[in-house]
């Protein structure tokens, strides 16, 4: 059975700590290099601070994890790419990104209305010794490509190798769970299906809290926030809102 | 055949159209492309057999349970570890890159003697000089491990001193101690069962105590809930994380966090909101409203919501004699769900942060914050894994980096419950290294080494038979079958949790209103790391995003 994975990151519950940035740069063996800045450094999951806007004691902040949205229809970046680099798995919804076909045109990040891609300028950098502690599950990330969030891609590979491994078609949830849902302290990033209706996650991406980010779009993405604040929500489709501030980073 | 010069133009031509419809020149401008992007010199991740272990970051006094991803024997990933009963799975970011902390560009990697590489031997010969000539000072920053055993072992004998730096957490619980004579290393903050908490500027929500700990309890019972079964009251001048995720924001300002709890004193007392009585604060209500930019009814109105929802608990963000007063005000003291005595210590430490005379030698673990500089005119011998830019130390000792030392993890300095832990060696030291248990060990054959205190530890805790041991289920400690498994479970990750103390046994006498502290600095974020040095992929959290002001280098 086809599944549709995806994320529902609860607002109300993020503190802003970038548990999940740092994990997933450790998952995906992305180096800390000395020249990268918040323009050109790799941050496939990016938490911003954005405000109301207003100053004193009627601030109110909030944090939004950004990332790639993994968009269900007219994926903005495949259409663009001409190197067919850029493809959404049928079988989990994941838009994939092929590094050795990209030939770093960056026509996806134009296209992408999230901001969720990044070029990667430089070829991978540690200090010596260093490389030691990189994941071998995944490679050091390719100089004059483009990169976003692929959902851990290889932490489904090795859900689906033990699943193999023992017998089974279906992989156990539990052997799934990306790096930044893995991290968060406090559950505001919650993974599951969204193909499966009993799935907690997909239940709670119907919640009449959730929104999608630019859903006016229709791109249909498979990432869902939620928040009980009436001026976060209206965030969504910031356009049509009001002007909040948002300090981009 | 005669080949003209339009024959080659001809050619010319047909062979680039030709060209230009096979896949060839595309096919080498991509394999060019991917040539490039993968130079032999480019590093490339180890691989070899991959294994998860369970063991505890080191790096603070609270201890984080983890499980690391070993392959080819380094560590290569940290999670957090679901079972701890204290952490439940939760790392500060800064944990998650800790495993590269020991490559750092500035890990210390040689002996060094006012700058200039010097040898273990003479390191040793100079202490031991040092340690014949007068008395020696041995400074801890993380108290009652068997390594902080071995160090005020060797103090005593020398006749020195053993001095703790305490974190603020630590420093914000020592006005207890003068008042109900119990040491502050024994009492902790009761979160599980207070109904509000009003943080006088602690950040609550931002590493305070044990991360995970009040993130996980705010996360299950407060966030997003508009009247939440826990009220986190936020005092602070500006918007701090905590502040925007708290229940209710009070801005005041800066520096008033004590005038403001005296007021609030003040309010209880005089309007009988509260059963206790005790001293009224000098201070009135129209001066509290004038020192922290409140109005006088603004105050009266937080008294009330305070006593609304009991149990309420007051939380300094550093020492703070008035918030603390305001506890015992409140009845919040040795009471459910405020301050309470979690075990039965009865030792208390010096302060390293006084002036330590008439030293001849000090020697600094490297459990101390490099920011520490301590008051002497002796001889200074610094153990550190990391250097963190200039230090006044005359010796610069290696020290153990991430998980390279055996160690055993005590209480968390916040805690409400007594845990145990054991944290084994994961990583192979990457330099020629030595702790300071070891280095003196080396020069007194009569100090025990940290491995046999554990041991004894260990035992001690088995023969007492009381509290569980958690693991993937708690266990109690009566069906472990013998102290080797015991060990062995302990050596695996697992955790001894004592039994929760009964309440009451703690009782604060307060015969006046205590005098208002000076404000102590505001820390930076990063500043409580042992060395102001940071995982390398922290740089996601302030320069490659807006997420984080930059860490402050050492001002030493």
């Amino acid at each position: 059975m086809s599944a549709r994975y995806g994320m529902v990151i609860d607002l109300d519950r993020c503190t802003g700590c970038g548990s999940c940035m740092v994990a997933c740069a450790a998952e995906h063996n992305v180096p800390a290099l000395p020249q990268a800045t918040a323009r050109t450094g790799l941050t496939p999951m990016l938490v911003r601070k954005v405000s109301n806007g207003r100053e004193g004691a009627d601030r109110r902040e909030v944090f939004i994890p950004i990332m790639c949205m993994h968009c269900e229809h007219d994926t903005p970046c495949v259409k663009v790419c001409p190197q067919q680099a850029v493809e959404v798995d049928k079988d989990t919804g994941i838009v994939m990104q092929m590094p050795q076909r990209c030939l770093g045109c960056r026509y996806c990040m134009t296209a992408c209305p999230y901001h969720a891609r990044y070029f990667n300028w430089w070829d991978p950098a540690w200090s010596p010794g260093m490389e030691k502690s990189l994941n071998p599950g995944v490679a050091a990330r390719m100089r004059g490509v483009v990169e976003k969030c692929n959902l851990c891609h290889a932490r489904l590979h090795a859900a689906k190798e033990k699943a193999a491994m023992a017998g089974k078609r279906e992989i156990d949830p539990a052997d799934y769970i990306p790096a930044c849902v893995e991290a968060c302290p406090t559950g505001a990033i919650r993974f599951g299906n969204l193909a499966d209706a009993n799935d907690a996650v997909s239940k709670e991406a119907r919640s009449p809290d959730a929104f999608r980010l630019l859903a006016r779009l229709g791109t249909a993405p498979e990432l869902y926030y939620k928040s009980k604040e009436s001026w976060v929500r209206a965030l969504a489709d910031a356009s049509s809102g009001g002007t909040p501030e948002v300090q981009h980073g | 055949m005669k080949v003209t010069r339009r024959d080659l133009l001809v050619w010319s031509a047909g062979a680039a159209a030709g060209l230009m419809v096979t896949p060839a020149p595309w096919k080498i401008l991509d394999d060019v492309s991917i040539w490039s992007q993968n130079w032999p010199w480019i590093p490339q991740p180890a691989h070899g057999p991959v294994e998860v272990r369970q063991s505890f970051c080191t790096l603070c006094p609270n201890g984080c349970g983890l499980r690391v991803r070993i392959a080819a024997g380094w560590p290569v990933g940290v999670a957090g570890m679901k079972t701890h009963p204290v952490t439940r799975g939760a790392l500060c970011p800064l944990g998650f890159g800790a495993h590269q902390l020991n490559w750092h560009p500035q890990r210390l990697r040689n002996v060094q003697h006012h700058g200039k590489t010097s040898s273990w031997r003479d390191a040793q010969a100079a202490f031991a000089k040092a340690r014949n000539e007068g008395s020696v000072v041995v400074v801890d920053g993380y108290p009652g491990r068997a390594a902080s055993a071995v160090l005020q072992r060797f103090a005593r004998k020398q006749g020195g001193s053993y001095r703790v730096v305490a974190s603020a957490e630590s420093r914000a619980l020592a006005p207890y101690e003068s008042w109900s004579g119990l040491p502050s290393s024994d009492l902790g903050y009761d979160l599980e069962n207070a109904q509000t908490i009003v943080s006088f500027g602690a950040p609550m929500l931002d590493g305070w105590g044990t991360p995970g700990r009040f993130t996980q309890l705010w996360a299950e019972r407060a966030a997003g809930i508009s009247d939440p079964e826990l009220r986190l009251i936020q005092i602070e001048p500006s918007l701090s994380r905590s502040a925007a995720r708290a229940w209710k924001w009070i801005a005041i300002r800066e520096g008033s966090e004590s005038a403001l709890a005296a007021g609030l004193a003040r309010v209880l007392l005089e309007q009988k909101l509260v059963p206790a009585h005790g001293p009224v604060p000098a201070l009135t209500i129209a001066e509290a409203a004038k020192q922290t930019g409140l109005s006088a009814d603004a105050i009266c109105d937080l008294a009330r919501s305070l006593v609304a929802r009991p149990p309420v608990l007051a939380i300094a963000r550093d020492r703070d004699p008035a918030v603390a007063a305001l506890n015992v005000v409140l009845g919040s003291v040795g009471a459910r769900g405020g301050i309470i005595r979690r075990g039965h210590k009865t030792e208390t430490y010096l302060s390293a942060d006084t002036e330590i005379s008439n030293a001849r030698a000090v020697l600094i673990d490297s459990s101390v914050p490099w920011n520490f500089v301590p008051q002497t005119e002796g001889e200074t011998f610094r153990f550190a894994a990391w250097g963190g830019g200039s230090t006044k130390a005359d010796w610069l000792l290696p020290a153990f980096g991430f998980l390279e030392e055996l160690t055993d993890v005590p209480t968390p300095p916040t805690s409400a419950i007594e845990i145990y832990a054991v944290a084994p060696a994961l990583a192979k030291p990457t330099t020629d290294v030595r702790s300071a248990a070891q280095f003196l060990a080396a020069l007194d054959a009569d100090v025990s080494s940290p491995e046999k205190i554990i041991h004894g530890r260990c035992a001690e805790l088995f023969r007492a038979r009381q509290g569980t041991l958690d693991a993937q289920e708690s266990i109690h400690i009566e069906k472990i079958p013998s102290l080797a498994k015991f060990e062995e479970q302990l050596w695996s990750g697992a955790v001894w949790v004592g039994e929760p103390s009964p309440v009451g046994g703690l009782h604060c006498e307060l015969k006046s209103w205590p005098a208002s502290a000076p404000p102590a600095p505001r820390e930076n974020w990063a500043s409580d790391w042992p060395a102001p040095v940071l995982p390398p992929l922290a740089s996601k959290l302030y320069r490659e995003s807006n997420l984080r002001e930059a860490p402050e280098r050492s001002k030493v």
